[in-house]
């Protein structure tokens, strides 16, 4: 128990950050390059002001068309991405693990309030299981690789509320969680989950150039 | 006859008298009945208590006859002739303490976990010694 734990809540979390945002990074540059070959105007297109709006409206619930056609849609995933971002971030557990480590800390959140994001977090999630295989749209794209990767993003909060439950042998399951979270932070560079940075450099992009060049909103 | 009951009368007295008040108390505050370390410092509470079976735990740790190295009267430069037996962490590790103090969390933390993690036994993962009930 005591030399498992201590690796994989040691070295390993090391070993998991760095692919994560080396990874990132990787794919930041590979990208950008392959722009510049291909398509330079990308560049000569970039204009922060419309890049940050196109940013903002996307992150705002109903501002764009395609949300208030997908009223449902819309509403699990914000309530899916807050939860999931914010429950780990501010989980009393993880905040007291860096302080031990580091000696910095910040503010958290009661456990009751992470335990109901858990569950927003796992019930989204059944939810994109459900709507993937029966929304024909959205089954056309989808193969077994993302139920997989459906699976990487639940396996951490469904261990982890089991761990806090004290479900099952306790010692397994910790150990489980830690190695959950750290797959699936090592997955986000090679997967669809690099959407956290793909994200913003599509957004920004398709913001500059309806906004700057074509003069009209895109969305 | 007379006296033998008075002997019976006597010493159900006396066992009333000291089984009794108990009965009120629970049970009294005396290391070898502690199981859990219990105290209201932390006012809500986001764990169950942690588990401490006081006097076993230092058997079983070997650490029986060093009361001191637990109750301290400074943790930087602890004392083995001066132990603060009895005296509750809380009253030199407020919750909230000042930038040179050890808080009371933290100094529960770090007093089991570093000797658990040097002895590479004991438990150091939270659910270990917030077992729930
Ligand atoms: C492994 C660390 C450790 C050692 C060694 C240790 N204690 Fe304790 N003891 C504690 C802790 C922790 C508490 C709870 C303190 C609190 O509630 O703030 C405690 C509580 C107590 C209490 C109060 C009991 C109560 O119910 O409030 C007494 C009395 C006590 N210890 C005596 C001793 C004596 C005597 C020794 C040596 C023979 C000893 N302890 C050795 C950790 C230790
Ligand atoms: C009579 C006062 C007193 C009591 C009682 C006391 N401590 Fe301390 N402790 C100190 C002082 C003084 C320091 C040094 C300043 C600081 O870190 O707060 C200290 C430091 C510590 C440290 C940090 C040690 C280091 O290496 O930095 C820990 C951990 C600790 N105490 C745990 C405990 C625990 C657990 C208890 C209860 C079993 C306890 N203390 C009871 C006075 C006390
Ligand atoms: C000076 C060293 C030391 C300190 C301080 C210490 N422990 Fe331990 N503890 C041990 C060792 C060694 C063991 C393993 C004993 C064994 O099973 O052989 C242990 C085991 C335990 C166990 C498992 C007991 C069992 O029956 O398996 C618990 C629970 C525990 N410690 C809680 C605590 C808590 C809570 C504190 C702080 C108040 C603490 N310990 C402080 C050395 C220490
Ligand atoms: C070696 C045993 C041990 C381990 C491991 C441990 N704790 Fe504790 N913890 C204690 C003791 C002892 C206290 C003080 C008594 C109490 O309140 O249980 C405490 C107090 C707390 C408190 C303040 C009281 C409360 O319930 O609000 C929190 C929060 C806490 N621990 C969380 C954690 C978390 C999260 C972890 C894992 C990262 C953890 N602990 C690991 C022994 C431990």
């Amino acid at each position: 128990m005591h030399s498992i734990y201590t690796f994989v809540t040691g070295p390993l979390v090391w070993v998991a950050f760095l692919v994560f945002i080396g990874g990132l990074a990787g794919k930041f540059v590979y990208l950008t390059s392959l722009a510049k070959n291909k398509d330079p105007y990308v560049f000569s297109y970039l204009h922060l002001k419309y890049a940050l709006r196109s940013i903002i409206v996307w992150l705002i619930p109903f501002s764009t068309r395609n949300m208030r056609l997908n009223p449902v849609m819309t509403v699990v995933t914000f309530a899916f991405h807050i939860c999931l971002i914010i429950a780990p971030i501010f989980l009393l557990a993880h905040v007291i693990m860096f302080e031990e480590a580091w000696g910095v800390s910040w503010w958290t959140l009661p456990d009751a309030v992470a335990d109901v994001m858990t569950w927003v977090v796992l019930a989204s999630i059944v939810f994109f299981v459900v709507r993937r295989r029966v929304v024909p749209e959205a089954r056309y794209v989808t193969g077994p690789k993302e139920f997989v990767i459906l699976g990487l993003v639940a396996l951490p909060f469904l261990t982890g509320f089991l761990a806090y439950y004290q479900i099952f042998d306790y010692q397994t399951m910790i150990i489980l969680h830690v190695l959950a979270g750290e797959a699936m932070l090592v997955a986000i560079p090679f997967t669809w989950l690099s959407h956290v940075m793909l994200y913003p450099m599509i957004r920004g992009y398709m913001g500059s150039e309806f906004g700057a060049e074509r003069h009209v909103k895109d969305w | 006859m007379t006296g033998k009951l008075a002997l019976w009368a006597g010493l159900g007295l006396l066992t009333a008298l000291f089984v009794w008040p108990t009965l009120f108390v629970g049970p009294a505050l005396s290391q070898d009945d502690m199981t859990h370390i219990i105290t209201d410092a932390f006012g809500v509470k986001q764990r169950p208590a942690s588990v401490f079976v006081h006097d076993e735990h230092n058997i079983k740790a070997e650490i029986e006859d060093d009361c001191w190295l637990c109750h301290h009267f400074d943790g930087k430069n602890p004392d083995p002739m001066d132990s603060s037996a009895g005296m509750p962490c809380v009253d030199c590790h407020p919750v909230k303490a000042d930038p040179d103090q050890t808080p009371l969390m933290q100094a529960f933390h770090k007093q089991c976990k570093d000797c658990h993690l040097e002895k590479k036994a004991g438990p150091i993962a939270c659910g270990e010694c917030h077992v729930r009930p």
